[in-house]
């Protein structure tokens, strides 16, 4: 087998993106293995904006101003600088192509390949994988340790679905899999030059089960692309469709378009007056603009619109609120913009926000789970391991083995339901006990809720996380110091309350996605306990003291978890809460409800069938309905990332659309806290905003689909009905309702107060964000002080940021 | 050479997505070991590259490093070579020795 055809597979994979399995949902890029190259040259791949109707209905609105375009058309053609004269009028060269956007209607539709229609290649293709990956299968597939490709050639004589003939083309299979792939490319006469854009096309026709196998390639090992693809193209040969390759892209539209276009703008102008100059002039104008820029300068004007207002709703004050009693520190994700706003309103609260790991990355071991979590980023390797310790051993042991055995139960029913010969005689002995348990699911949800919350109560025992053994006192001092520099935390109240968060839904196969992105898709509490370890550790205190951070002794921090769809917060740990900070810590909890309960109520406002009108008990129900399908919107949206002091947004309604970083330039004089801002919370968020960006406008192809229909491979993913490619991206319940999109695709504007200077050597020096700047993936604002403008990052400078146009000028 | 015996060295400086595949291919090529260095810092054709970050290993470089007899070396240097089309990277080889050459066999 030649190297050289591994290097085909891996070349042919460079722009597949790992997707994670559903139980530890990672948002990623859809489109990150073109994030070297500019934006729009991603067009290839799929459409990248939305069609032009939907901008124009925007325009319409007001959403979309004529100065945006103005604006956009400027940022897209600087040599767009001057003025024309067409008849009468002399305007803007810009305005003109702006005009123009509005006016020519013959190209309609965002171009670039959709989801591919599934053939019978694909059919069994992703029949033989989904059985061969599918965990905890019923029946379990034979040869199945001996690897996919192995097995397949073992039991593919025997697969009826397949004609006589068909199997018979398959007798001089190689038993190695490279071998495989390379007779199968043989037997079908893909020429040697030829076999790289082949490969390519083919792991794009299956690009769910294509992405998900590069992940577990690297992560779990019992599969690759190579014996993918072998049984890809053995499956190929045997079905005797050979490959094709794309065709040759289109020619780009001649002179006499341009001709058109600047007659029919000119015309509009002018009138029945129009002379052969002005439509010369016009031309000119138009020349610069070719119509296959037009979608992005739409896309671009409406990204201009939103930031323009949110940069203009930032306040230019710059004083710090009173000293506080209460200090939360909470996840940069939008939703906890609603949460912080809402305890804000009571003066005695200051808020942080911060990546929801609080910089302690850890693997996880709850004393009563099975396994482990990685309670960290999707950019870093777990390498310390978290234990929780119960206070009460001999308690904790009973109450495990009694959970253990429920699970016995629970694993002997679930075999009784499933099972060929016995699901009909279980559902004539057990399934009157499930039917009222349906019942109640359905009718009650929120007793049966009540029922369950009060078992867990009853079964909860106090434990502490053993950070000491994970992590040493060197290693401590680092993260403490690292995360309130990059923080931006200058002074600590009585009690600082760190607040991971989590989401709670019921048969829901995307909860993962609604936890907290930075602790890997799983629940924040476990880094926040693990955090307040550390930072009311003493001899960490120490450390910090000697490097310049003084943490009073009166100052406790304690950990908490908010639930993102009822918006409660719970504290944990509370046992080691000193008696001198109860009474605080009650305080929190007192104000923190009514905050909650507002919270509801606004969000209540977005969320498909709820009203503000609505109790908050009613709203907090869909946590428990089985039925329901939007239990809370997710991070819908989101738009832009704010790195700043909180005095910035203050008091500004932000719509839950906005990662809150807190950062204090002042802390952090060589810009190291922001170095790590820009090269990892940044990076997440923008991994989730292209996910949500991509799931919007290209649903087919880049999101799940619609939830209803789904069936579940394990905990791997979803595919549609009973077949097909696995599903990637979001479910169509997290980016729309009925045919009408909930989300705004809107690329990240990250928005920063902090040196000019600084920024512009971070990003120098770092790859993954010249990619993502340079490029146009995302755009970067910032101004060094409260009191300058506001200024755009572009690979050639910074420029000043376009705002909103005066009361009364064009719109 | 001090009964030293003659053996191939390929470093490959890649970014830490692409290590995988390097790693595949050093494998494959019948290595039978490598070293990786990650959060590797430098200036190269693409720029300044910053090194180690906090937060992020995904998005920082790293330098493979393997040792292999010469006879096996040249596919290995070929197919590195044909995936460097494709990705941004730096391959160096040299000749080097060492004393125990059945631990590279």
């Amino acid at each position: 087998m030649s190297l050289l055809l591994r290097v085909a597979v891996a070349s042919a994979a460079h722009d597949i993106v790992p997707a994670w399995p559903l139980d530890s949902f990672i948002a990623v890029n859809p489109l990150a293995g073109s994030e070297s190259l500019p934006f729009e040259a991603a067009q290839s791949l799929g459409p990248l904006t939305r069609q032009r109707t939907a901008y124009v209905t925007d325009r319409k609105r007001g959403r979309i101003l004529l100065a945006d375009l103005e604006a956009a058309v400027r940022l897209r053609i600087p040599e767009l600088t001057g003025t024309v004269t067409i008849g009468d009028t002399t305007l803007p060269t810009a305005r003109l192509a702006a005009l123009e956007l509005e006016h020519d209607q013959s190209h309609d539709t965002a171009t670039g390949p959709r989801a591919p229609t599934l053939s019978r290649l694909d059919e069994i293709t992703s029949r033989w994988v989904a059985a061969y990956l599918t965990p905890d299968s019923l029946w379990s597939m034979p040869h199945r340790e001996r690897g996919l490709y192995p097995a397949w050639r073992t039991l593919i004589r025997h697969d009826s679905s397949l004609a006589r003939a068909e199997r018979h083309r398959l007798l001089g299979l190689p038993e190695d899999p490279d071998a495989g792939l390379a007779w199968a490319l043989e037997q079908l006469g893909v020429e040697a030059d030829d076999v790289q854009r082949v490969l390519a096309r083919e792991l794009h026709q299956l690009p769910g089960w294509a992405s998900h196998i590069k992940w577990r390639a690297e992560k779990v090992g019992d599969i690759d692309l190579t014996s993918f693809l072998a049984v890809r193209f053995g499956t190929r040969h045997a079905l005797q469709t050979p490959p094709s390759l794309d065709p040759t892209p289109r020619e780009q539209s001649p002179a006499a378009e341009l001709q058109r276009r600047a007659e029919l703008l000119a015309g509009h102008l002018v009138g029945e007056n129009v002379t052969p100059a002005d439509t010369s002039a016009v031309s000119r104008v138009l020349a610069a603009h070719p119509i296959r820029d037009h979608l992005f300068t739409w896309q671009l004007a409406y990204e201009l619109n939103y930031r323009g207002r949110l940069l203009s709703s930032l306040s230019t004050e710059h004083a710090p609120a009173e000293r506080p009693e209460i200090q939360v520190v909470m996840c940069i994700d939008p939703r906890s913009e609603g949460a912080r706003r809402h305890l804000e309103t009571a003066s005695t609260i200051e808020t942080f926000g911060f990546a929801g790991f609080f910089g302690v990355p850890i693997r996880f071991v709850r004393h009563s789970g099975k396994g482990a979590i990685n309670s960290l980023p999707a950019l870093l390797t777990p390498r310390h391991t978290v234990t929780e310790a119960p206070h009460d051993r001999a308690t904790a042991t009973r109450r495990v083995t009694a959970a253990r055995q429920r699970d016995a139960v629970h694993a002997a029913l679930h075999a009784g339901e499933s099972g060929t010969a016995t699901s009909f005689a279980f559902a004539e002995t057990a399934g009157w006990f499930y039917g009222l348990t349906s019942v109640l699911r359905t009718f009650a949800p929120g007793l049966l809720a009540r029922i369950r919350e009060r078992r867990l109560a009853d079964s909860a025992i106090e434990s502490s996380v053993t950070v000491a053994d994970a992590f040493t006192l060197e290693e401590r001092a680092v993260l403490a110091e690292a995360s309130l520099r990059m923080m931006g935390m200058a002074r600590f109240g009585q009690l600082v309350v760190l607040v991971g968060h989590g989401s709670d839904s019921r048969n829901n196969l995307y909860q993962s996605a609604l936890d907290c992105g930075a602790c890997g898709g799983n629940p924040g509490a476990a880094n926040a306990r693990a955090a307040a370890v550390i930072f009311n550790d003493a001899d960490v205190r120490e450390l910090l003291q000697a490097r310049g951070i003084s943490i009073p002794n009166e100052t406790v921090f304690v950990a908490a978890e908010h639930n993102t769809v009822t918006d409660a917060i719970t504290l944990l740990d509370t046992h080691s809460l000193p008696a001198s900070h109860r009474a605080l810590a009650d305080d929190f909890i007192r104000q923190q409800i009514p905050a909650a309960d507002r919270l509801v109520r606004e969000r209540a406002r977005d969320l498909p069938g709820a009203s503000p009108r609505h109790s908050a008990t009613r709203l907090r129900r869909r946590a428990h309905d089985w039925a329901e399908v939007y239990p809370e919107l997710g991070l819908a949206g989101n738009a832009a990332m704010i790195i700043g002091p909180r005095e910035l947004t203050r008091g500004v309604d932000l719509s839950r659309r906005v990662f809150l970083h807190s950062y204090l330039p002042e802390l952090d004089p060589d810009g190291t806290g922001l170095e790590t801002i820009l090269t990892a919370p940044v990076v997440v968020a923008q991994w989730i905003n292209h996910q949500y960006y991509f799931s919007s406008i290209n649903p087919d192809l880049h999101g799940a689909g619609t939830k209803t229909v789904h069936n579940a491979i394990g905990t791997i993913g979803v595919i549609t009905g009973q077949g097909g490619d696995l599903r990637r991206g979001l479910p169509w319940q997290s980016v729309g309702v009925g045919t009408a999109l909930l989300h705004e695709p809107l690329r990240l504007a990250v928005i920063v107060q902090a040196p000019l200077d600084t920024i512009g050597q971070i990003i120098s020096r770092n790859q993954v964000l010249r990619d993502l700047f340079d490029n146009e993936w995302i755009t970067i604002t910032a101004r060094g002080r409260t009191t300058d403008p506001w200024m755009q990052y572009t690979r050639y400078g910074w420029h000043t940021a376009p705002l909103p146009p005066a009361e009364g000028a064009h719109q | 050479m001090n009964n030293l015996t003659k053996m191939t060295r390929i470093e490959i400086v890649v970014s830490a997505r692409e290590a995988p595949a390097i790693r595949d291919l050093i494998t494959s090529a019948g290595a039978t070991g490598y070293t990786a260095v990650s959060g590797v810092s430098g200036i190269g054709h693409h720029g300044q590259h910053s090194g180690a970050l906090l937060f992020n290993e995904y998005d920082t470089l790293t330098m493979l490093i393997t040792v292999l007899p010469p006879d096996k070396a040249g596919d290995l240097i070929d197919a590195v070579r044909a995936m460097l089309h494709s990705s941004s990277g730096v391959m160096f080889v040299a000749d080097t020795y060492v004393s125990r050459p059945e631990y590279f066999r």
